[in-house]
């Protein structure tokens, strides 16, 4: 019995801390700092705050303004890989690019690829200049 | 007198100098592109009843191709339908159906490049990924055109009519349903849109982003996702349109961000749930509106200042106003207010004692939002009245000085 509770308890403790990613219910929920409709999912970004709150953005723009304004504590950043449909992946992990013919909702222009190789094939094909997350995240005030 | 009829002369000329190319199956000329290719600039392509799968339809001559019988091109859901590459063209009596989808480089039913003059009348387009795309165009016209997609939740869709970097475009009479938004306007300036329907998209009816001097009259906006939106924009009119049954709870009739210089005017809100959201607006009319049977009237978040809600008839919302701060920066004059139990006792139309258009339920809803719960129980209405003689919670000067007595006729 005993065992079972500490199970039990261990079981919510991790279900509550999670890192994972909400997924973005496409264009039926709001973008936290503009207060658009989010109907790209190539786009999106998804951000968790230390406290474990989630919040979800049509751009990495809004999500990098909503963020530096509020000054949230944030635990964890998501953004939209742009060569799926909807799949949100670590920020930090991603390789960037942005301008060229990148048209992001909010203007940002700011696409985010899961690999180098990737991001080198569609750096020419988009016209757009590489980036790395610390670069993005450095980019807004 | 000599040298006007020799003008005229010349000018018959050139006109009779232009040739008709008639495409069908009964002509001798079977296919699109073969037309295109015969043709020089200033021809006429006349194509028949009937149905051509071309792939992509490149038209880079100055022509006029017009369709008898709405004939059918079929992009095959691989294609970008048309594509016009030159000036002055006119695109009129056609049926295009199933532009190629989702890929990276949003396929079209029609797609302008970088050009002026262009003319699109009297379409059908059905199942395209986007209706009809202008980039980079000026002095275009859209009229009259039948755009329809099948857009779902949960699904990447174009726009119906989208409009991107370009100026002086008319877009007059064309009923749009199904895309993710009716029309899309994004660096478009001096433009008017005039009696649209734009119904059932999934996500805006119309949406505005950075253009600036345009005007929206007499459209109707229903049944969409969310509404209409107007954003990051300045110097907008928008004269007598319908913004109706937009419900969700990130629906509003019209969400108004980051705008100013603009003027609403004689526009109808019926059954949204937000009339009209404002956040971060200044100096913006709204005059003579009607707000019927919404959830809020307006909602004026505190980063609006100096807006003037002027003559507007508030009928049987649920809210008519709420607010998220205690700064109050905009002014109401005489509106209508059918919660309003002041009296008028010198019998001049406008009630004697001011109405607080904020309601101190309004003020705890925006707080708490499922406080809702206990709306219209015995306690909040008396917390209600009892806000109404000595307002503390609700901002004191957040006042209607003028309150009319009768719903103005609009």
């Amino acid at each position: 019995m005993k065992s079972f509770l500490i199970l039990l308890i261990t079981f919510f403790v991790i279900s509550c801390n999670s890192n994972r990613p909400k997924p973005i219910k496409l264009n039926s929920e709001n973008c936290e700092f503009c207060k658009m409709t989010i109907a790209n999912g190539k786009f999106g970004a998804e951000l968790i705050t230390q406290k474990g709150r989630y919040y979800k953005f049509d751009d990495v723009a809004c999500m990098l303004q909503y963020t530096k304004s509020n000054q949230v504590l944030v635990k964890m950043f998501f953004v939209n890989d742009y060569l799926k449909e909807n799949e949100l992946v670590t920020a930090e992990k991603c390789f960037f690019l942005k301008g060229g013919t990148i048209n992001s909702p909010m203007r940002g222009n700011i696409a985010a690829f899961s690999s180098d190789k990737e991001q080198k094939e569609f750096q020419t094909k988009l016209n757009a200049e590489p980036m790395t997350w610390q670069q993005v995240y450095d980019s807004y005030k | 007198m000599k040298k006007l009829i020799c003008i005229l002369f010349l000018l018959l000329f050139s006109i009779s100098n232009a040739k008709t190319i008639e495409v069908g199956s009964k002509f001798p000329v079977k296919k699109i592109k073969q037309a295109l290719q015969l043709a020089v600039d200033g021809d006429t392509i006349i194509v028949n009843g009937g149905v051509y799968k071309e792939g992509n339809i490149l038209i880079n001559k100055k022509i006029i191709f017009l369709g008898k019988n709405f004939p059918i091109i079929d992009g095959q859901r691989k294609f970008e339908v048309i594509s016009v590459n030159a000036d002055n063209v006119v695109i009129k009596g056609f049926k295009i159906i199933n532009s190629g989808y989702a890929s990276l480089d949003d396929p079209c039913g029609i797609k302008v490049y970088d050009k002026s003059f262009v003319k699109i009348e009297n379409n059908i387009l059905d199942n395209n990924f986007f209706g009809i795309y202008l980039q980079n165009s000026r002095n275009c016209l859209i009229k009259n055109n039948k755009i329809l997609a099948y857009g779902k939740q949960e699904q990447l869709i174009g726009n119906g009519i989208h409009c991107w970097k370009s100026d002086n475009l008319q877009i007059i009479a064309n009923k749009i349903s199904g895309h993710r938004d009716g029309i899309y306007f994004e660096f478009v300036t001096q433009s008017i849109i005039w009696r649209n329907i734009s119904n059932k998209n999934i996500r805006y009816g119309l949406h505005f982003m950075f253009s600036n001097d345009d005007a929206y009259i007499t459209n109707v906006f229903k049944n969409n996702g969310a509404g209409v939106a107007v954003m990051f924009t300045k110097n907008v009119k928008m004269y007598n349109n319908y913004f109706e049954e937009n419900w969700g709870d990130s629906a509003y009739g019209l969400l108004l961000k980051e705008i100013a210089d603009s003027y609403i005017f004689n526009n109808k809100f019926a059954r949204n749930t937000s009339g009209i959201y404002m956040e971060g607006t200044s100096r913006i009319k709204v005059e003579k509106n009607v707000f019927e049977s919404n959830g809020w009237g307006m909602k004026i978040q505190a980063s609006c200042m100096d807006n003037e809600i002027v003559n507007n008839n508030y009928l049987k919302n649920t809210f008519d106003i709420s607010t998220n701060g205690s700064l109050v920066l905009n002014t109401f004059n005489s509106n209508y207010w059918d919660k309003y139990e002041g009296y008028d006792l010198d019998k001049n139309g406008v009630g004697d004692v001011p109405y607080h258009p904020l309601s101190l339920f309004a003020v705890l809803t925006e707080k708490t939002p499922s406080a809702m719960l206990l709306y219209r129980s015995f306690m909040i209405t008396l917390l209600d009245k009892s806000e109404k003689v000595l307002p503390s919670i609700t901002p004191d000067n957040f006042i209607d000085k003028t309150p009319l007595m009768k719903s103005l006729p609009l």
